[in-house]
């Protein structure tokens, strides 16, 4: 896939989403940061990219612990602005550990201050190219993707990936109307003409129909039938866990789900199995998809 | 990255295999990928 030369695409795994580094002779731009335990790496490949240029800014696509969790580490070591999507700044302002799902869901993330806001409709200067802010509520109520119009670009952030989009957490923790709003933004994204897709995870991608196809598919079938985006949300959790963690004690995950709140939410909306059949399900369902392996009684990510 | 290889300590990659990655072609991710069992045996 093909970007113009002053786009960089740092491509990263599940547990830090990708960063995307734009050069500008002003001063260079980052989207997102990746998860706080990857920001040592997150320092070395941006380092290895800027070849001495200096980082004046940082944005997020949304702030969720994989895209800001390095925010921190990335502004002490080149002292650039931050800016987040405008939603984002109370929580991120007040460091609202509820509102930023952090406790919650067992997850991290290094404190960091706001000093700019974006706004849906707002216009950047990302490496020489004009990117208009676009309002992608779903995955997050609050986040914006970027878009590029000459060049046909669009950064999608968890909004759409090659294959599927991030969780729609606000129908998880109980807020209804975030399958509307996912609708709403897909459709939004099949209404642009795009020719490449920067998302928040995997590689770039060209195929933005087919994408879009079948992420409404996903989306209808969530929609026919909540329990399947809650399973699929649980199975998510708990290998993002496993990435955090490297492995996880069999006999100790009770305590370890029940220690996560999100769980216990997730499974008493949608699926009320008792704790040990939940247990046994995500077990067994991650280990028959090759997303964890048993050794020795730890759960290990497969590689 | 592991200090003693300087390779990723997930993928067992090298910085700059990492840092270029999305600028590679099918046959050079191949090409790098094809490196990394060697890479793994040798932790």
């Amino acid at each position: 896939m093909s970007l113009p030369p002053q786009i960089r695409v740092l491509q990263r795994g599940w547990l830090s989403s990708n960063n995307i580094l734009f050069y500008d002779e002003d001063g260079c731009t980052l989207v997102d940061s990746g998860y706080v335990a990857h920001a040592a790496q997150t320092l070395l490949l941006l380092q290895h990219a800027l070849e001495g240029k200096p980082l004046a800014r940082l944005i997020n696509t949304h702030c969720h612990s994989d895209h800001m969790g390095g925010n921190a580490a990335v502004q002490r070591a080149y002292g650039c602005r931050i800016g987040v999507p405008v939603g984002e700044a109370p929580a991120i302002a007040a460091w609202d550990d509820a509102t930023l799902m952090l406790s919650y869901t067992g997850q991290s993330a290094e404190r960091f201050g706001v000093d700019d806001t974006i706004c849906a409709g707002e216009r950047l200067k990302l490496g020489g190219l004009d990117w208009e802010a676009l309002a992608a509520p779903g995955h997050d109520p609050y986040a914006l993707m970027f878009y590029q119009a000459e060049e046909r670009i669009l950064i999608s952030g968890d909004a759409l990936w090659q294959n599927g989009f991030g969780l729609i957490f606000s129908e998880l923790v109980g807020q209804a109307g975030a399958f509307a709003e996912t609708r709403s933004t897909l459709e939004v994204i099949s209404r642009l003409d795009i020719a490449t897709v920067i998302p928040g995870h995997g590689a770039p991608f060209g195929s933005v129909g087919r994408s879009l196809q079948s992420a409404f598919q996903r989306l209808d079938a969530y929609e026919r039938e909540p329990e399947k985006l809650a399973r699929h949300a649980l199975k998510v959790m708990l290998s993002f866990s496993l990435m955090i963690h490297g492995r996880i004690e069999l006999a100790a995950l009770p305590r370890f789900l029940a220690e996560r709140p999100i769980y216990a939410d997730i499974n008493q909306r949608f699926l009320n199995l008792p704790q040990a059949e939940l247990c046994e399900y995500l077990v067994s369902d991650l280990a028959r998809a090759g997303a964890l392996k048993i050794e020795q009684g730890w759960l290990v990510a497969a590689a | 990255m592991d200090p003693a290889s300087g390779y990723c300590e997930g993928c067992r990659r090298s910085l700059e295999e990492i840092a270029c990655w999305s600028q590679y072609c099918a046959a050079e991710k191949r090409a790098v990928l094809a490196l990394l069992p060697a890479r793994n045996a040798k932790p």
